[in-house]
């Protein structure tokens, strides 16, 4: 077996025939004598004052077990700045915010004493956008924003609704405007929206009589929900057991830790016994954390021959009526703020802003599909202000090695990969040449657009992530980590790094599936397109350790150096005599002499990775090392549109991502292809739409629309590979982009077919319209 | 899941199911009659639909029939749209059917459910309203055959206890030139912005719309304007608009302004088309 005899092909997910076959078992699938079930009783409106709440006709139904208020849960949580109740508290400042919770027998009677409930409520005046959020005067949905504690760094202004400005102060924005001879200013808008996942939230939770916790939860951060277990309820991290088993998609939106707290007080209330609380759709889109929305304001300057030289970005992240990671994507939204293009001279104000609208966490893109939209339809306008093919500007203004971002990184060949490749890539296989727009017939019209990407993954600066290998008595290898299977592959990518590393089949490396808290190494959580490098670099270490180990054991039992042994092919062997090997199966547990002597005893690897040279940003200039690297590529939509009436058909989708190192290019692909179809359907349908007293008119799928399978393209998936050097085979983080720049993309394809700027999404006919007649809204 | 309690009862025969229905109303059960479901269990898993006891048709053979009989079409209330779009007895009818909802649903949704129910698109009424259908509606009297425009008006006004039966249509509409339009807010599988069905009957165009309005609709007065073929389509179309029955719907799926420009397109479309065929 060659070095790559596994890294790099196309390996058969290792969870595939549980999945195909439906025999996967996800949270909600599990159930158990005398489970208990809880429903969530949420508000009707936007903002209002709890004026009462009468619990006393659900208490009086037969199956009810227990009822808890906002009065239960005497503490405010967060896992930046601490703003948000468990259950609402004197008042709801979202429509669909809980602010009950009961538990009962069985399902249907924790629904009917839901219904039961009754609540009044004295409405406030709702903060419905960012702007009447931000406007003099506006209502504050947080009266005590100053009082809040703030846990990592964050920076609310008290007496507003803003609860995070990040600033970016680069350069010498004066020298900036001087220099520049062309200027496009612009707004865009991108609405809220849900993550939509297949599988809805699901948690069970149960206390043992010893005051052992054990919580089941569809999540993407099951050591985090151990971590804030154990703070905000005091109870010994040890004590708390926290299984993942496999979750149906989440796309940022699990990673959010909030139901949990409710779960694990409605065991408490019932001594303990295992309640299971239920989410049903219409609670998953409003009453859990959703998609993040942006209203950006972009001043791009640029010389005459195409190269721009400053940058004013207002991004006003609309987080809801609580922060959660609404702050760290403001945050985020500013570190990578101008696109991947080399910018000298960089002014950006990113906020958090609260709205009464449902709070935001952390969503497949992490603000980037968001700033994007914003930065490549400006990027467009800049082109056709100057006369220059858009293509061929993001090319002359591609950020590369020794550039610096606007944190103020300078950028390596390692770190930031190669965007002119991509591009290159592209405009070969979207035909660029043929031209952006051509016309069909009288009513028809095809159209390309490009929309770039990068993104770094935000961690905290000291996140880390663990493997542990064991063998077993046949000489195969299990995998055991912390990382989350959530329909990404990342357990079928591991595995290979592993088997790789080992020259061992894939057959032979077994990775742990459900991730348990209390057996399974910490990975940090499961987001940030991190888990192959994070986990993935841990998964070496251990290897590494491993050989180690059976290099020793080998040298004792062949009577030769540890340095004179090879590894693989489930042998430790001479590598001047591979004749003269040991099997690894007869050293899993230690290795016996004929005469019965042992030396070793079980092979046991373990590795580690923890994030480098991350520090804090700056507060007021945003300086500081956000990312251990960035992931850039370029995409395009070519979309074909009705003049009259503004139908269209998207028909070819192409990415050409640089990914350092494909580990597998189904799962890349596949990965990127979903994030593809994610960023077109938020694109062209999504987003919740909001009366004036901010309520939800589309809280189901009756009336929000995703995208179906007969809407979809064809997709082209390209790779470019430039390694990034730390990365495990030089692999870099993926999850996540497929999405990032597609909204820019097809706003930008559109744009060119009806020759105007179409700066709001969603992009529905009648928003085209809309926006082609000029309307403002 | 729907936490209230409720009764399910599977008359055999329409005599069956009316008396049932008159001894729970008189209990306080609140019946109503059951066919696909899809709206009934949608509506009480919200709370938007209260009922003590339901009847549910399926088992009804006069409520099955699908075949032609002689010079009619005679479709049962309890036929799905899928089994109508399969059969293609009536291609308009197909038209429109598949454009309602997802195959999905369509396998449970049934013509007479459709028509009857309380969402106020009601989509597949549309190609009886042009074709001036018979009703066969079944109450405590027995059966009675009534003009559908005599039945139907905004929405179908059934008597207590009364079921829609059978609906039976011209075999000779089967045959007219058609058009059907469905326009949505941006997924082929939504609510309509509007819907469209039309045909050409004896050189005249017969048109009805849903989405348009709170209600579906066909009205003569605008069959006259959108006929008068001696008139530019534009001046037709502005005359006829004058002539809608209600507000144009200010909705989630889409302004009023858009509607209206949507409208006008479509009606474009739909008159050149049909007078371009012989």
């Amino acid at each position: 077996m060659d070095e790559s005899m596994i890294v790099g092909k196309n390996h058969l997910r290792v969870d595939a025939w549980e999945k195909v076959t439906g025999n996967a078992k996800f949270t909600n699938d599990y159930t158990a004598p005398g489970l208990l079930f809880a429903r969530l009783v949420t508000s009707p409106f936007a903002h209002a004052k709890i004026k009462s709440i009468d619990t006393s006709l659900a208490l009086k139904l037969p199956g009810t077990k227990a009822v808890l208020t906002g009065q239960h849960f005497p503490f405010l949580t967060g896992s930046l700045l601490k703003d948000r109740p468990v259950l609402a508290v004197e008042k709801v400042r979202y429509h669909g915010e809980p602010v009950a919770v009961v538990v009962a027998k069985s399902d249907h009677e924790a629904k009917l004493a839901a219904e039961a409930i009754q609540v009044e409520y004295e409405p406030l005046p709702v903060v419905n956008t960012v702007l009447d959020a931000l406007a003099e005067g506006a209502p504050l949905i947080h009266e005590n924003l100053g009082m809040y504690k703030v846990v990592k760094p964050a920076a609310p202004e008290p007496n507003t609704n803003i609860a995070h400005r990040q600033k970016i102060r680069k350069g010498n924005m004066e020298k900036g405007w001087a220099n520049s001879e062309v200027v496009v200013e612009a707004s865009f808008s991108y609405p809220k929206s849900d993550h939509a996942a297949m599988e809805t939230r699901c948690i069970r939770a149960q206390i043992s009589a010893g005051g052992n916790v054990t919580i089941y939860s569809a999540s993407q951060s099951p050591f985090v929900i151990k971590k804030l277990i154990s703070r905000y309820f005091n109870v010994d991290a040890g004590k708390i057991t926290v299984h993942t088993p496999f979750v149906g998609g989440s796309f940022g939106g699990k990673a959010a830790v909030c139901l949990e707290f409710i779960a694990y007080m409605a065991s408490k209330a019932v001594n303990g016994k295992e309640v299971k609380l239920v989410i049903s759709r219409e609670q998953d889109m409003l009453s859990a954390p959703c998609h993040i929305g942006l209203e950006a304001k972009v001043k791009l300057g640029c010389t005459k021959d195409g190269l721009i030289q400053a940058a004013e970005l207002s991004y006003w992240f609309d987080g809801g009526a609580y922060a959660d990671q609404g702050l760290a994507i403001a945050r985020a939204g500013a570190v990578d703020c101008t696109g991947p293009y080399h910018i000298e001279n960089v002014w950006c104000d990113s906020l958090c802003v609260y709205t009464n609208r449902p709070y935001a966490t952390s969503f497949r893109g992490f603000g980037h599909s968001e700033l994007m939209f914003a930065i490549e339809r400006a990027i467009d306008m800049m082109a056709k202000k100057l006369n220059i093919d858009p293509l061929v500007l993001r090319q002359k203004n591609a950020i590369r090695a020794g550039n610096t971002t606007p944190t103020q990184v300078v950028l390596t060949r390692s770190n930031i990969g190669s965007l002119i490749k991509c591009l290159s890539r592209l405009k070969e296989i979207i035909n660029w040449d043929e031209g952006a727009r051509i016309e069909i017939d009288e009513n028809k019209v095809r159209a390309k657009g490009i929309g770039c990407l990068w993104k770094a993954p935000t961690s905290a600066p000291n996140a880390t992530s663990g493997a542990v290998l064991s063998f077993n008595n046949d000489g195969s290898v299990n995998l055991s980590i912390g990382a989350v299977e959530l329909g990404q592959g990342t357990k079928t990518v591991l595995a290979q790094i592993v088997a790789e590393r080992l020259k061992m089949d894939m057959s032979k490396v077994h990775v742990t599936m459900e991730v348990d808290t209390r057996t399974n190494p910490e990975h940090w959580k499961t987001v940030a397109s991190t888990a192959t490098f994070m986990v993935g670099n841990a998964a070496l270490e251990a290897v590494k350790d491993v050989i180690a180990q059976l290099r020793q054991v080998g040298s004792v039992a062949l009577r030769c150096s540890p340095e004179q042994l090879e590894v693989g092919y489930e042998k430790v062997y001479l590598k001047h005599n591979p004749n003269i090997f040991i099997e690894i199966k007869d050293m899993a547990a230690g290795f016996m002499f004929p005469n019965g002597n042992a030396v070793g005893g079980q092979l046991i690897g373990r590795g580690n990775f923890i994030m480098q040279h991350l520090s804090h940003l700056d507060p007021t200039t945003g300086r500081g090392v956000p990312g251990p690297t960035w992931t850039v590529g370029a995409q395009a939509i070519e979309i074909e549109l009705d003049k009259r009436d503004f139908t269209y058909k998207i028909l070819r989708a192409a990415s050409v991502i640089d990914a350092g190192k494909v580990i597998n290019y189904k799962t890349a692909e596949s990965v990127t292809m979903g994030g593809m179809c994610m960023g077109l359907s938020i694109a062209s349908q999504e987003g919740f739409q909001f009366d004036s007293n901010g309520l939800v008119q589309n809280p189901n799928f009756r009336s929000y629309k995703l995208m179906r399978l007969t809407d979809i393209p064809e997709y082209i998936v390209e790779f470019v590979e430039t390694p990034q050097i730390d990365g495990p085979y030089g692999a870099r983080g993926l999850g996540e982009h497929g999405v990032i720049g597609i909204p820019g993309a097809l706003a930008n394809s559109l744009s060119i077919a009806v020759g105007g700027e179409l700066n709001r999404l969603p992009l529905t006919p009648e928003n085209i319209w809309k926006q082609v007649r000029g309307d403002s809204k | 899941m729907i936490s209230f309690d409720f009764d399910y009862y599977q008359p055999c025969s329409i005599a069956e199911a009316v008396s049932l229905y008159h001894q729970l109303l008189a209990a306080g059960k609140l019946p109503i009659y059951y066919a696909g479901g899809t709206e009934i269990i949608s509506m009480a898993r919200m709370n938007q639909l209260f009922t003590k006891a339901v009847i549910d048709i399926k088992t009804i053979p006069e409520c099955n029939v699908l075949h032609v009989e002689g010079s009619k079409l005679v479709i049962g209330s309890a036929v799905t749209l899928t089994q109508i779009e399969e059969s293609n007895l009536f291609p308009l009818l197909s038209e429109v059917s598949k454009r309602t909802a997802d195959r999905t649903s369509r396998n449970k949704m049934t013509i007479g459910g459709n028509i009857s129910g309380k969402l106020m698109y009601r989509e597949t009424v549309l190609p009886f309203l042009l074709a001036d259908s018979q009703l066969v509606i079944a109450g405590n009297n027995g059966f009675k055959t009534v003009s559908i425009h005599e039945a139907f008006n905004e929405r179908l006004h059934l008597q207590s206890g009364e079921i829609l039966v059978q609906l039976i249509t011209e075999q000779s509409y089967s045959t007219l030139p058609f058009k059907t339009v469905k326009k949505t807010k941006q997924s082929a599988i939504d609510y309509p912005l509007l819907t469209l069905a039309a045909l050409k009957k004896d050189g005249q165009i017969r048109a009805a719309f849903s989405g348009v309005c709170r209600f579906p609709f066909r009205l003569t007065e605008i069959e006259k304007e959108i006929s008068q073929n001696q008139m530019v389509v534009d001046e037709r179309i502005d005359r006829a608009l004058k002539l809608f029955p209600a507000p144009i719907l200010d909705d989630i799926q889409g302004s009023k302004e858009y509607r209206e420009f949507v409208l006008r397109n479509t009606l474009v479309e739909i008159i050149e088309w049909l007078e371009g065929v012989s």
